[in-house]
């Protein structure tokens, strides 16, 4: 739930995915689900040249398994909220 | 939430986990992203010659082999005159 | 010992007392990174700050196949903010002191 949380909180941001084919797609975040599946709107395909195969496509939507990173934008990242949640996560966590 | 709502009855290009790409109309989807696609195509991409197009039909293509679906422009395809593009396959996914 | 909920009692303990602190993490794929550590979940998904990425790239000398002629180039990367999937960590440790 916790990256989950963070990445709804990004959306309408810029992101760059790069998925676990070496593919990397850059685009705007407009949602993602508790698999984190996530839609990109306005997508720009790095290296087109060796990836025609998106010309015709504006907006995707990616299948979480298959992300390997995704690069966010620092500045809309609050690091200490990030700890302090994974913290309190970490404890719910332990009772399994 | 994100949904494949949006691109039903739209034309998609599916990217397939071992690098096939298919293009077809959305018909349906399943929460797992099973997807159905009707009227699909496979396009073979390759260095030597342009973009082959082999026609599938109707296709249940199962949720765990989808890198990604994409909203095709059909303005945008139409421009492009896939016997002239040379490409590599999509490399397949690796763990 | 103490079974007190201060104490480290499983792996994701130990993952925990890292975080704000820079991680090297390996990763499937000859990939290592070193980053700050901000958030992780149950899946080992992370997100981390500051990135260095290091691919690990084997040359195999075809022509002179003796023993032991590789080469080994590395490709690197920094990136500020990145999330990592979970399914492609292979190790989480403080970073190595070489």
């Amino acid at each position: 739930m916790l990256i989950f949380s963070v990445f709804k909180t990004l959306t309408d941001q810029q992101v760059t995915v790069e998925l676990k084919n070496d593919l990397s797609i850059t685009g705007v975040l407009k949602s993602v689900d508790q698999f984190l599946n996530i839609r990109l709107d306005n997508i720009k395909v790095l290296d087109e040249a060796r990836h025609p195969h998106m010309m015709a496509v504006k907006n995707c939507f990616i299948r979480g398994s298959v992300v390997r990173y995704v690069q966010l934008p620092a500045e809309h990242v609050d690091t200490q909220l990030l700890e302090d949640a994974t913290r309190r996560e970490a404890l719910t966590q332990v009772k399994r | 939430m994100s949904s494949l709502q949006g691109y039903v009855d739209r034309h998609v290009l599916l990217i397939l986990q071992d690098g096939r790409a298919i293009v077809g109309i959305m018909a349906g989807f399943d929460q797992k992203s099973n997807v159905v696609l009707s009227e699909s195509k496979e396009r073979v991409y390759s260095m030597d010659e342009g973009v082959e197009e082999i026609p599938l039909g109707l296709y249940l293509v199962k949720g765990d082999m989808i890198v990604l679906i994409g909203e095709i422009d059909e303005a945008l395809d139409k421009a492009v005159d896939l016997s002239t593009i040379r490409a590599e396959a999509i490399p397949p996914i690796r763990y | 010992m103490d079974p007190s909920s201060s104490g480290i009692q499983e792996p994701f303990d130990l993952i925990r007392l890292s975080l704000s602190e820079r991680v090297f993490v390996k990763l499937r794929g000859d990939r290592q990174l070193t980053g700050i550590l901000h958030a992780y979940d149950g899946h080992m998904n992370l997100i981390l700050s500051d990135v260095e990425e290091t691919i690990m790239i084997v040359d195999v000398d075809d022509e002179n196949v003796t023993a032991g002629s590789k080469t080994v180039n590395v490709a690197k990367r920094k990136m500020d903010m990145l999330f990592v999937r979970g399914d492609g960590v292979i190790l989480v440790s403080p970073p190595s002191r070489t």
